[in-house]
């Protein structure tokens, strides 16, 4: 995960759209833990809403269906 | 602090103007922003700032933040610029919002009509509901706004009457100019800032009185008798001319003119204050606007805007007329700043209005004493 998680800084710091609803969509699809998993997923929503980004409809989907949003 | 204004409201034959302290009294300068400024119909900007949907202008009025926005089905709207979780500024610089408006805080989002769409987290780490967190409840407040003549007006308040029915007279006035109007873009747009107290720029606006001194260039075709004076107490006031004259290029080139004008304006144009600070100037081939913006009680941006019958018309000529407005509008610096400086002189009394030539700057001052005196009224009986 630290490959990942140096991959998120630096789309973090390069104000990196793409890479951060990509990004946060792997870590989430990494984790097993329910928690872990909607915490990243609700991190690639929020930069996907932002961006007008049509991945947002299939992460809202995926947050509902966990009960999350 | 409370001013004595009565003498304002008195027949312009024997009217004081506003006393000293509405020009250097700081207090006042704020008792104006709550009676004058926010209670009525103010202009923040203009439609053109925000020209595709999405895009989005931070602008600060008196303090408060508020943004700017054409929404994404194209209707222009005006938000307070706060987030409704922490009270953070949502947009700090002009944007195009291509979905949603992200708080840079905890990353609530918005829609571009308000709407609050995203609470990240609010029920904990990866819950982005809450029970006691309602978004249909949570949107951002909308300022009401309305947009005339190319001018974004707002009442900050929320307590005027709508926009059309407050300027009716005015509006039925300048129907004809009801029509399209394109902004001339970058180069028709100019700022300048001005030591003075925002109305002095107003009151100087009004009157034809100071033509043929301050701008003697005018004068060679435009003499003071070919001007007669606007003023509708309680409404608006200004000045017209009946020998407007077009610019024309180097090749006798003109700009186009508005569309279905009567005959009145072949020859004539109209400059009148949309009260309280917005200069506008009519004529049959383009329009101007100036949004006075008071920075403080002795400091004004003006910002400057030409529009035209047509999105895109003659470019040589058009920074011709860019230029020859500016060059107008500078003429009057010293004039607005030396009566500034001039009410930091302690006997003066609000000075004295011509009845035949200021009343529509009494106009304005009766109007001004009157909306500070409806204020005071209601605070006294809250």
């Amino acid at each position: 995960m630290s490959g990942l998680h140096n991959q998120l800084l630096a789309a973090h710091e390069h104000d990196d759209r793409e890479g951060l609803i990509v990004l946060y969509t792997e870590a989430a699809d990494r984790s097993n833990d329910l928690i872990e998993r909607s915490f990243f997923l609700t991190h690639a929503f929020v930069f996907a809403l932002e961006a007008g980004d049509m991945r947002a409809r299939d992460l809202h989907a995926r947050l509902h269906d966990m009960g999350r949003i | 602090m409370t001013t004595n204004i009565s003498s304002v409201m008195r027949p312009v034959e024997t009217a004081n103007g506003l006393p000293n302290e509405h020009y250097v009294d700081e207090r006042v300068f704020l008792e104006e922003r709550d009676a004058v400024l926010y209670n009525n119909w103010s202009g923040i900007g203009v439609e053109a700032d925000v020209p595709e949907n999405g895009d989005a202008k931070p602008i600060e009025f008196l303090g408060m933040p508020l943004l700017l926005i054409r929404d994404k089905d194209g209707q222009v709207r005006v938000f307070q610029n706060t987030c409704r979780h922490r009270g953070m500024i949502l947009v700090s610089e002009p944007k195009k919002i291509e979905g949603a408006i992200r708080c840079p805080y905890h990353s609530w989002c918005y829609s571009t009509k308000g709407e609050l769409v995203a609470t990240p987290h609010v029920g904990g780490p990866g819950m982005n509901t809450h029970k006691d967190m309602p978004r249909s409840e949570l949107g951002l407040y909308e300022v009401p706004s309305y947009i005339w003549l190319g001018v974004v007006f707002i009442n900050a308040s929320n307590t005027a009457a709508p926009f059309e029915e407050t300027h009716a007279e005015l509006l039925e006035r300048w129907k004809e100019f009801d029509v399209p109007m394109y902004h001339g873009g970058e180069d028709s747009k100019f700022e300048l800032e001005v030591e003075t107290n925002w109305k002095l720029a107003v009151e100087n606006y009004c009157e034809s009185y100071h033509l043929p001194w301050v701008h003697p260039g005018l004068n060679s075709y435009s003499r003071l008798e070919d001007h007669y004076n606007i003023e509708e107490y309680g409404r608006y006031s200004g000045q017209g001319t009946l020998v407007y004259r077009q610019l024309t290029g180097q090749d006798g080139e003109t700009f186009p003119d508005f569309p279905n004008l009567s005959d009145k304006w072949e020859t004539g144009g109209e400059y009148i204050t949309v009260y309280p600070n917005v200069l506008l100037g009519v004529q049959r081939d383009h329009a101007f606007a100036i949004i006075l913006e008071p920075k403080a009680v002795n400091k004004t941006l003006e910002h400057v805007h030409l529009f035209y019958a047509e999105p895109k018309v003659d470019e040589a000529l058009r920074a011709k007329n860019a230029t020859q407005w500016k060059t107008v509008f500078i003429e009057d610096i010293f004039v607005v700043e030396g009566m500034q400086k001039g009410r930091y002189g302690r006997g003066f009394d609000g000075g004295r209005f011509s009845p035949a030539m200021d009343g529509p700057t009494h106009c304005f001052h009766d109007w001004v004493a009157n909306q500070i005196t409806n204020h005071r009224q209601q605070l006294a009986a809250e």
